[in-house]
């Protein structure tokens, strides 16, 4: 009986609950089990439209990474731990001490994707409605502002035609810039089961890299980076030239089109034109050219190979203009189709948290905008203007005209641009303060006032992803420690600094039903962002939301999959509009002795690593920073596979080993954007990067950074297999996580005593086993505490990577006995662990345990095991031992 | 044995009853059982015993009758002559005959030395007293045990193998026992001062204290000995005092009738000495300068003899590396060839001092050339074939010192002794 109670009290206490991934801007539907408050286990939602029950390893390994050890549970102030109410109180008197002697652009707010619509909306809320300044900006700035004004200059509003569908049904899918098949994996896969199913359609893939998405591809343009508006200008041309505008959608809904083909034609009048700045072959080129021209149905998807670029409004606006030339846009399978990055891009996007944008897709270019919003916020302290945008907040951060920022939610000491410039200025600041959910990311070590904040699976809100579709990311485990949601930390200091009004919520629901009315206020037809049939759904509605594509109104109640299907667009004309581009290649061409370096993603991180380094199997992918160099290159500088390299530029340096790969383009390298120090020594790609933007919307030139390259000059290399979470004093080294402590890869360029420089990392152990070598080719230790292993260190002279077993990892934090003592330096097993036992005959090493089988076998005499092992042949000292040993034998038997 | 077969035999004498001669006979029988006549002339009382085992007899993990070997009844079933007890005092080397302690003269066609060695002299005064004494000979350890149901302090002199025993073994048996020591570290021939003062520390939670860079001035007493007076002035109290310092060659006997030899009687690659009806073999003899004091180079010096006597076939003894043992229970010692680091040696240490093992390889040119090992010896014969064979080991460093079962690729003696001869 007592079992089957137990049994049936198990299941209760599994539940499952529906929720969205907290990764990419795919946003998929997650189904998530718990079990004693702990997420055990989470696969893809079957009935949500983004991913019908797909899920990519990130997201399949949600669960594994829900119990970081580095959790942050209290509050800090100045590193220690301290109340809400100390922690808040300080930052809300800063924060209005500081208003009220330099005014309120001295603050500033920096946000992230990763937060909720609901967070973003407060935040928005309270620092453009009452604090008075518009300079909150987020992360989505790296990510997202090119498409966001492309939209906004070409359709009136940031709003993405099509949706995921569309990728499915057309008959010419071009993948600009983007690598889904990493960053959006299951978007990629649902156009990789589409070709399955139909494979007459086409993919273009215009990348300088051959990622794994030309895996798929028809055709791959290996196009020279950046070179992109001048081949869709050169689009645009061709489809004038050879006849295939669409004459009647160009006069009946749009306008400036003559001015833009003008332009198009003098940049990129021919194939050869476009071949030549390209640097790809003309008939290539001429072949995507025509699929575009002859088809109805093209979508072309573009991220951050467009958008982090000096110029990438106008590449967005390029690739739009062949869409609205075309008519090719808001029917099924024809649409320009911008892929976000983040969980919530869009969602941001919605309430405006951009220092250019106000709320609700209303703007500061308008004064009854502003009055619109200010009205309905009764806001104290109306923003009037724009703020800074990210890298120039973080500028205004270091030239002392921004004395306070929040940041929330994001490591910009890792992701920025010139990102050891962000990391200085954020030192020098008065007031930092960082809501995070890990303790001790690169950020959260500048903070002043360090907040702990939940994360997924803890806070309850919503999220957009790049189709529109807004899902509830679901609360369903209580926030651990003293953790509170963004939202309600937001709301707490706002009332602290004295904001009574505006700023008493219980639920989110009240957030969203605000958010939700807001952007009623004097649409429709107005703006593009309309929930109006939202607006008064209830708190129990809002808990059990179903994703729902926007606009949500009276006329559509179940959303909408397509904008512009009517050709009615949200400019002052209603008519969408053409913009002339001027096609411009990268601010910085490379030097002689330089390299472009490209940045971005890896299969199995997200951002900075904060959550998915904690996962062994999400790390075990791709274990340590690397660079891929085409062969070519890489003989030219003398560089072997897996060696290590090093990439300068700013004083700032990246290390990385060698990838020899034919997929990049010669003199290009590419470097992924994820490490940081708390996983590497020198690591950070983003460093490196320019702070070079786009002058229309601020965002960086992510993916072309002129670097030095040289061999990193390594003298020795070696590993710490190890619990403790150090920085390891060398040169090089990266961190990977196992299930039970660290794996270190170290390369130093100073020679060093290992030995001593191993005791100056662990002061704290007594119990040393060593290997030395006189000539210090090889070094080998092992250290304990209390008997458990705590570290293995192993180093060689040279380039040569010592490899550690795996084996190794599971050892740690055990007590060995003196046989897995020797393995621990040898570094593996041995030969299945046989142990011969103690030895019995000295002069042939002969061990007990290899005796007593010999006796077993048969061996019933000194004289008959002598025969057969050689043991008390030689001196005889141990043949009492042996007869003993057959005594004691035979005696049992 | 008939009168044919009688006349036909050469007369082989040996003198000495040690560890070569017993050895000696038993690769003479191998052989040819009816070649020679054997006659054997000892001066203990005893049949030829393995004195290698004193040590565990000292300290109770053997028995007196467990190590004797060959005992006085065997000689004769063996159809041998065996004189127990008796001395010889002369060679002479033109009658070939020897002279006897006890009158009686013994003729031979073919002479052994065996006489094997002594305690070496220490230079302290009053070694005469009762108490004083060596431990070389199962008398000796009767003496030490005799003496030791009443003895409360012991020292012992010389911290080598044989001083270390004798020291454990007592205090195995319960007698504080200090070990005077002229060099800073235990066994000074076999170990570096790392593992030397490892071994310190091992024998120390044994019962055994240690006076290390002290020599012995003089023995006090009158008649017994009451105490030892030490270099620097400290007097410690004794009711025994082992003097085992290493050995000398008893060589005179052969000096005395004309042999040639510095230390030992000097013998070739054939054991042959200067006279040819002579061969010496054992701890009596020199061997280009070395004389010997461990039984693998003996046994090496019995098989070549015996295949020139008994067979004619030349069998050259070739001096080889020797590792050394420690029978002390619970302590395990391997050493062999060069133990003492030099600015010439490449040196790779193993050390777990918690677990007080330390292995030490010394290499040159890539191959190893000593070996020390202490705490843990596993794998250490393979270790002494690789030095024997010169095999070249780097690439399998580091990971060859934990063992062969660590290796993925195991460098092999025997393989590389033919690459070396091709």
């Amino acid at each position: 009986m007592s079992s089957l109670i137990a049994t049936a009290s198990a299941a209760e206490q599994q539940q499952t609950h529906q929720t969205t991934c907290c990764y990419c801007g795919v946003g998929c539907g997650v189904t998530a089990t718990i079990e004693n408050n702990a997420v055990v286990a989470v696969k893809g939602r079957d009935d949500h439209p983004a991913n019908f029950g797909r899920l990519c390893v990130k997201g399949s390994s949600l669960h594994q990474t829900q119990h970081s050890p580095d959790r942050l549970l209290k509050p800090r102030l100045h590193g220690n731990d301290v109340s809400w109410d100390e922690a808040l109180d300080y930052s809300a008197k800063k924060f209005n001490d500081i208003i009220a002697e330099h005014g309120p652009d001295a603050v500033a707010f920096y946000l992230s994707g990763q937060l909720l619509t609901e967070d973003y909306y407060i935040a928005n809320k309270l620092i453009k409605g009452f604090i008075g300044t518009a300079n909150v900006d987020t992360n989505s700035r790296l990510c997202m502002a090119s498409a966001v004004v492309a939209h906004k200059r070409a359709f009136g509003n940031d709003a993405v035609p099509g949706c995921y569908e569309d990728l499915e049904k057309t008959d010419v899918l071009i993948l600009v810039g983007s690598n889904a098949a990493y960053a959006h994996p299951v978007t990629f896969q649902r156009i990789v089961k589409a070709k399955q199913e139909r494979p007459q359609m086409k993919v273009v893939v215009l990348d300088p890299r051959r990622t794994p998405t030309c895996d798929i591809a028809d055709i791959h343009i290996p196009l020279a980076p950046g070179s992109d508006a001048y081949f869709f200008n050169g689009l645009l041309s061709y489809l004038a030239s050879h006849n295939h505008l669409d004459q009647n959608y160009i006069e009946q809904f749009t306008e400036g089109f003559e001015a833009a083909l003008e332009i198009a034609q003098t940049q990129s009048g021919s194939v050869q034109a476009v071949a030549q700045v390209c640097d790809v072959a003309a008939p290539l080129i001429e072949q995507v050219f025509a699929l575009f021209a002859k088809n109805e149905k093209v979508v072309t998807v573009f991220s951050q190979g467009i958008n982090q670029s000096s110029s990438g409004v106008d590449k967005g606006n390029a690739i739009i203009n062949c869409h609205l030339a075309t008519g090719k846009i808001g029917k099924e399978g024809a649409t320009p189709f911008s892929i976000t990055g983040q969980p919530n891009a869009m969602g941001g996007r919605e309430v405006g948290g951009l220092a250019n944008q106000l709320a609700a897709h209303m703007g500061f270019d308008k004064q009854d905008d502003i009055d619109r919003v200010a009205n309905f916020w009764q806001a104290t302290n109306m923003a009037q203007k724009e703020g800074l945008k990210a890298v120039d907040m973080f500028k205004a951060v270091d030239e002392g005209k921004i004395k306070a920022i929040w940041i929330m939610a994001t490591n910009p000491v890792v992701s920025m641009p010139d990102a050891d410039f962000v990391k200085r200025a954020l030192e020098k600041c008065d007031l930092v303060m960082v809501s995070e959910a890990i303790a001790d990311t690169d950020t959260a070590k500048t903070a002043d006032v360090l907040l702990p904040a939940t994360t997924w699976s803890e806070k309850h809100g919503t999220v957009t992803n790049s189709e529109r579709c807004i899902s509830l990311q679901k609360g369903f485990l209580p926030p651990p420690g003293e953790a509170k949601h963004d939202w309600d930390i937001m709301a707490i200091f706002a009332r602290k600094m004295g904001f009574s009004e505006g700023f008493n919520y219980v639920h989110q629901a009240e957030i969203f039903r605000e958010h939700a009315a807001l952007s009623a206020l004097d649409n429709p037809r107005a703006r593009a962002f309309d929930i109006s049939a939202m607006a008064d759904i209830s708190n129990d509605q809002y808990d059990a939301l179903e994703p729902i594509q926007w606009p949500v109104t009276a006329q559509e109640p179940k959303g909408t999959k397509r904008l512009f299907s009517d050709g009615y667009y949200f400019t002052p004309s209603s008519k969408a509009k053409f913009i002339a581009i001027t096609a411009r290649l990268p601010v910085q061409p490379p030097k002689s002795d330089e390299v472009i370096m490209n940045t971005g993603r890896i299969r199995d991180q997200w951002h900075t690593m904060s959550r998915t380094g904690t996962s062994a199997n999400l790390l075990s992918h791709t274990e340590e920073p690397y660079i891929d160099i085409h062969p070519d290159d890489a003989k030219r500088l003398a560089l072997a596979e897996n060696e290590l390299v090093e990439l300068s530029n700013r004083g700032a340096r990246y290390l990385g080993r060698v990838k020899i790969n034919t997929a990049q383009r010669i003199g290009e390298v590419f470097a992924p954007m994820h490490w940081n120090n708390k996983y590497a020594a020198s690591s950070r790609a983003d460093a490196l990067v320019n702070p070079f933007t786009d002058p229309i919307c601020g965002q960086p030139e992510f993916k072309h950074s002129p670097v030095k390259i040289r061999p990193h000059a390594t003298t020795w290399t070696g590993f710490l297999v190890t619990t403790k979470d150090l920085q390891p004093a060398c040169d090089y080294w990266a961190k990977m996580t196992s299930d039970i402590g660290y794996r270190y890869r170290l390369a130093g360029v100073d020679v060093v005593d290992y030995s001593t420089w191993l005791k100056q990392q662990y002061p704290e152990v007594t119990d040393w086993q060593e290997l030395t070598d006189s000539e210090q080719q090889h070094y080998r230790a092992a250290g304990y505490c209390n008997n458990a292993l705590v570290v293995v260190f192993n180093a060689e002279q040279g380039k040569a990577m010592p490899q550690e077993g795996r084996w190794l990892d599971k050892q740690l934090g055990g007590e060995l006995d003196d046989v897995t003592r020797y393995a621990i330096l040898a570094g593996n097993e041995g030969n299945g662990g046989a142990d011969d036992g103690a030895i019995i005959c000295s002069c042939y090493q002969i061990g007990e345990n290899v005796i007593k089988e010999a006796i077993v076998a048969g061996c019933h005499s000194a004289q008959a095991l002598g025969e057969t092992l050689k043991c008390g042949t030689n001196c005889g000292s141990c043949i009492p031992e042996l007869n003993a040993l057959i005594q004691q034998i035979e005696a049992s038997v | 044995m008939n009168n044919n077969q009688a006349s036909t035999q050469q007369k082989l004498l040996i003198v000495g009853n040690g560890m070569a001669a017993g050895r000696m006979v038993d690769e003479l029988i191998a052989r040819d059982p009816h070649r020679f006549s054997i006659t054997v002339i000892g001066d203990e009382p005893h049949g030829s015993y393995n004195r290698i085992m004193l040590s565990p007899v000292l300290s109770g993990e053997s028995t007196a009758l467990s190590i004797i070997q060959k005992p006085a009844a065997w000689y004769a079933e063996n159809g041998m002559r065996f004189l127990a007890g008796v001395k010889v005092v002369r060679i002479n080397r033109a009658q070939k005959t020897v002279d006897c302690d006890n009158g009686e003269q013994v003729e031979y066609d073919h002479l052994i030395m065996a006489t094997g060695s002594r305690p070496a002299r220490i230079p302290a005064k009053n070694q005469d007293l009762t108490g004083v004494m060596a431990f070389r000979t199962l008398d000796d350890v009767d003496t030490i045990l005799a003496l030791g149901e009443t003895a409360k302090h012991a020292i012992v002199i010389g911290g080598g193998l044989l001083g270390l025993e004798a020291a454990y073994g007592m205090a195995v048996r319960g007698i504080d026992v200090t070990l005077v020591h002229r060099s800073g570290w235990l066994l000074n021939r076999q170990l570096d001062s790392a593992s030397g003062a490892l071994l310190e520390q091992v024998m120390a939670h044994k019962g055994v204290r240690f006076r290390l860079s002290r020599e012995v001035v003089s023995f006090n007493g009158n008649r017994r000995v009451e105490s030892a007076t030490l270099t620097g002035g400290e007097t410690l109290p004794c009711d025994i005092a082992v003097i085992a310092t290493g050995i000398t060659p008893n060589a005179e006997l052969g000096f005395e009738a004309g042999l040639e030899g510095k230390r030992g009687i000097e013998v070739n690659d054939y054991l042959a000495t200067s006279d040819p009806a002579i061969s010496a073999i054992g701890e009596c003899s020199e061997h280009n300068g070395e004389t010997f004091g461990l039984v693998e180079p003996i046994w090496q010096h019995c098989t070549s003899l015996a295949d020139r006597l008994a067979l004619n076939v030349r069998t050259a003894y070739k001096n080889m590396p020797v590792a050394t043992k420690l029978k002390v229970s619970g302590v395990q010692v391997f050493s062999a060839g060069d133990w003492l680091t030099t600015d010439q040696h490449r040196e790779v240490v193993y050390q777990d001092v918690a677990r007080n093992i330390y292995r030490k390889l010394l290499l040159k040119n890539n191959r190893i050339v000593g070996i020390v090992f202490f705490g843990d010896v596993r794998d250490g014969q393979y270790f002494f074939e690789l030095m024997e064979h010169g095999v070249v080991v780097t690439q399998a460093l580091p990971q060859l010192l934990m063992g062969r079962a660590f290796c993925s690729e195991v460098p092999q003696a025997a393989a590389s002794k033919e690459v070396a001869a091709a």
